[in-house]
């Protein structure tokens, strides 16, 4: 087994502020949304809370995209430039995990320091940090301040339309986080891909490291 | 343009009569004989006449009540120069019927009074009157012109206002402006403090009160902006007694309301869906359903058609009466849950207005789903209350996701642990075989 060092300390750092962001913003959405059936903190509470956590979200969003932007890191997101590859890759790992993680078969993603997401994770985060973050953030410092921000909302057709956008995107990441988090317990033990968002270091199979591209 | 001969002999009259008792004080004897000799008829009780309409029309005067109050100084004749006593009375009446010549009267009013008649000029009041409302106030209806005294419309206990609006005078009365009213404090409104006394404006019209409400109260929106969460956005949407009166009923009403024009438009006649739903004075209102509502804005909204027409919610109170029951601000609503959650009462009840005659908006009844149902995101984009009006369908969507996360991590462990289990066995039968 090798030990490589795959999460440097700031992309640990944003990951669990994104992460338990995200939760906060999830519960305290549920608790704005639904004041009568979930009674944990007050409705003003709950909305300055998730006004707060949102602005760290947004700051954290931008440690993400600029540090991405502008180190060699976003490789990472790009390892396969060729469509057709990429595109096997990514029906590859629907069978894995569809079928052939029952099975006992081996991960079809090799990780390396610039593969360290698979076909799947890499579409996904990025149609969630590049799509759905940013229009979660969009629509919701519109609703945070919808007089302030009265023109674009009333171009986007009314604060009716911004909310659903907002509630839609909300229920997206309803589905996806408990999702993610399980799908980090397919590593090779449970708690494998927890441990390594902690202290930054991945094991691989010798053989993996060799025939990594 | 032909001149008012009322309206010429009554401004001589008031001239002569004012220049006479700035000169010297004998000619007001004079003008308290010519009265005098007026009331010597008129000053008998039960005095009246039958006009060509068959109405009755009442020509008594309390002499004491005039020489008290500030027209005497004018006199009969200030007001009624056209009599002419060689003819008086004329053997066939010059009024058709008491509401023309009330109306006519005006004019006399204005002679003396013309700020307060052009203030007038703009109120709903005079829109009514335009109308040909019959019973909508004039001059003479709020201040009875024989015995007007100074001042007697800024009291609780002789403002004109109550004469119609009784009801909402009662409700005033007991609120936190009628009580400190009533102990001497003139700072707190009577109903001209907020309404005007003679430009009058359509009550409805929350935005223009809302921003009465802030005249006096001047602090309110840096207090409100300390607690609450966009407080600009609750100043335009709700209007101040939904909160302020915290016993009354709170609808929400939908106005149709011109994007280009920024004015309310007025009701949509020719729509048959709206026509239909709405009802008419011989078929009963069912209100219009959200389907209803978005094929009408549509209609509205159809090809050519200049200018976007769409809907603005407010929040508001139910009735006029119930906008008058303010508490003091220690009993206000501040709990942001009686409003944002479902089935808040504030949500149950909705109404889509249009410009009716002289401004006053007319009210048509629609469901309450218009609130809630995914149709309606386009077409009551302008009005959503988080938690409050929350789209039904947006719900079902979430629970279906909230299962399908964590119905899919559960089902996809279930089947690797069953798998594995599976695996496990097979090779220690396959041993056995």
């Amino acid at each position: 087994m090798l030990r490589i060092y795959v999460h440097s300390l700031p992309v640990r750092i944003w990951h669990w502020i994104n992460a338990a962001a995200c939760v906060m913003m999830v519960l305290t959405g549920i608790q704005i949304r639904y004041v009568g059936l979930v009674n944990v903190v007050s409705f003003r509470t709950a909305v300055t809370v998730h006004n707060w956590i949102a602005f760290i979200l947004i700051a954290n969003f931008f440690v993400w995209f600029l540090f991405y932007l502008f180190s060699d890191k976003i490789r990472i997101y790009h390892p396969e430039l060729n469509p057709m590859k990429h595109f096997h890759r990514t029906v590859r790992q629907i069978i894995y995990y569809g079928y052939g993680v029952f099975k006992g078969d081996p991960n079809p993603h090799h990780l390396s320091l610039y593969r360290q997401f698979n076909p799947l994770q890499s579409m996904v985060y990025q149609i969630i940090m590049l799509l759905l973050l940013p229009i979660q953030g969009f629509t919701g410092i519109l609703l945070w301040d919808l007089n302030r921000f009265a023109g674009v909302v009333t171009a986007l057709g009314g604060v009716r339309v911004v909310d659903t956008v907002h509630v839609l995107v909300f229920i997206v990441f309803a589905f996806y986080i408990p999702f993610h988090a399980y799908l980090g317990t397919l590593g090779r033990t449970p708690i494998e891909k927890f441990k390594a968002m902690f202290d930054g270091y991945e094991e691989i199979e010798e053989e993996s490291a060799e025939g990594a591209e | 343009m032909g001149r008012n001969p009322i309206a010429i002999g009554a401004a001589a009259a008031a001239a002569v009569l004012a220049l006479a008792g700035m000169i010297v004080s004998a000619p007001a004897a004079a003008a308290a004989d010519a009265d005098t000799q007026c009331l010597a008829c008129h000053g008998s009780p039960g005095m009246e006449k039958q006009l060509a309409g068959g109405e009755t029309v009442s020509l008594s005067i309390q002499g004491d009540s005039f020489a008290q109050s500030v027209h005497s100084v004018i006199g009969c004749t200030g007001c009624h120069a056209n009599i002419d006593l060689a003819s008086h009375p004329p053997a066939e009446s010059p009024i058709g019927d008491k509401r023309a010549f009330s109306v006519a009267m005006v004019q006399i009013c204005r002679t003396c009074h013309n700020d307060q008649f052009a203030q007038w000029q703009q109120s709903v009041h005079a829109a009514l009157v335009s109308e040909g409302n019959p019973v909508a106030p004039l001059c003479t209806s709020c201040h009875s012109p024989h015995a007007v005294i100074k001042g007697a419309a800024e009291e609780m206990d002789t403002v004109p206002c109550k004469t119609c609006h009784d009801d909402i005078f009662t409700a005033y009365a007991t609120s936190v402006h009628g009580v400190l009213r009533s102990s001497g404090v003139t700072a707190a409104p009577l109903c001209f403090g907020c309404h005007g006394a003679h430009n009058v404006s359509v009550p409805s019209a929350g935005q223009g009160l809302k921003d009465v409400c802030l005249g006096c109260h001047t602090d309110a929106r840096a207090s409100h902006r300390n607690w609450l969460p966009n407080a600009e956005l609750h100043f335009d949407v709700v209007s101040c007694p939904v909160c302020h009166a915290p016993k009354a009923h709170r609808r929400v009403d939908l106005v149709l309301y011109d994007s280009k024009t920024q004015k309310e438009v007025s009701e949509p006649s020719g729509v048959p869906e709206f026509e239909s739903a709405t009802g008419s004075a011989t078929a009963p209102r069912t209100g219009l359903d959200p389907q209803t509502l978005w094929t009408l804005l549509s209609k509205l909204n159809g090809a050519g058609v200049e200018g976007k027409t769409s809907l603005k919610g407010r929040l508001d109170v139910s009735t006029g009466v119930e906008a008058h029951e303010l508490a003091g601000s220690a009993a206000a609503i501040s709990d942001c849950d009686t409003c944002h959650r479902a089935g808040a009462a504030a949500f149950q009840s909705v109404t889509i207005s249009v410009a009716g005659p002289a401004g006053i908006p007319i009210s048509y009844g629609a469901s309450k789903e218009v609130l809630s149902s995914a149709i309606s995101i386009p077409s009551v984009g302008g009005f959503y209350a988080i938690g409050g009006t929350r789209i039904t369908f947006l719900d079902i969507l979430f629970v279906l996701a909230l299962l399908g996360g964590f119905g899919l991590a559960i089902g996809h462990l279930a089947l690797r642990v069953a798998f594995k289990l599976y695996l496990k066995r097979k090779p220690q039968q396959q041993g056995k075989g």
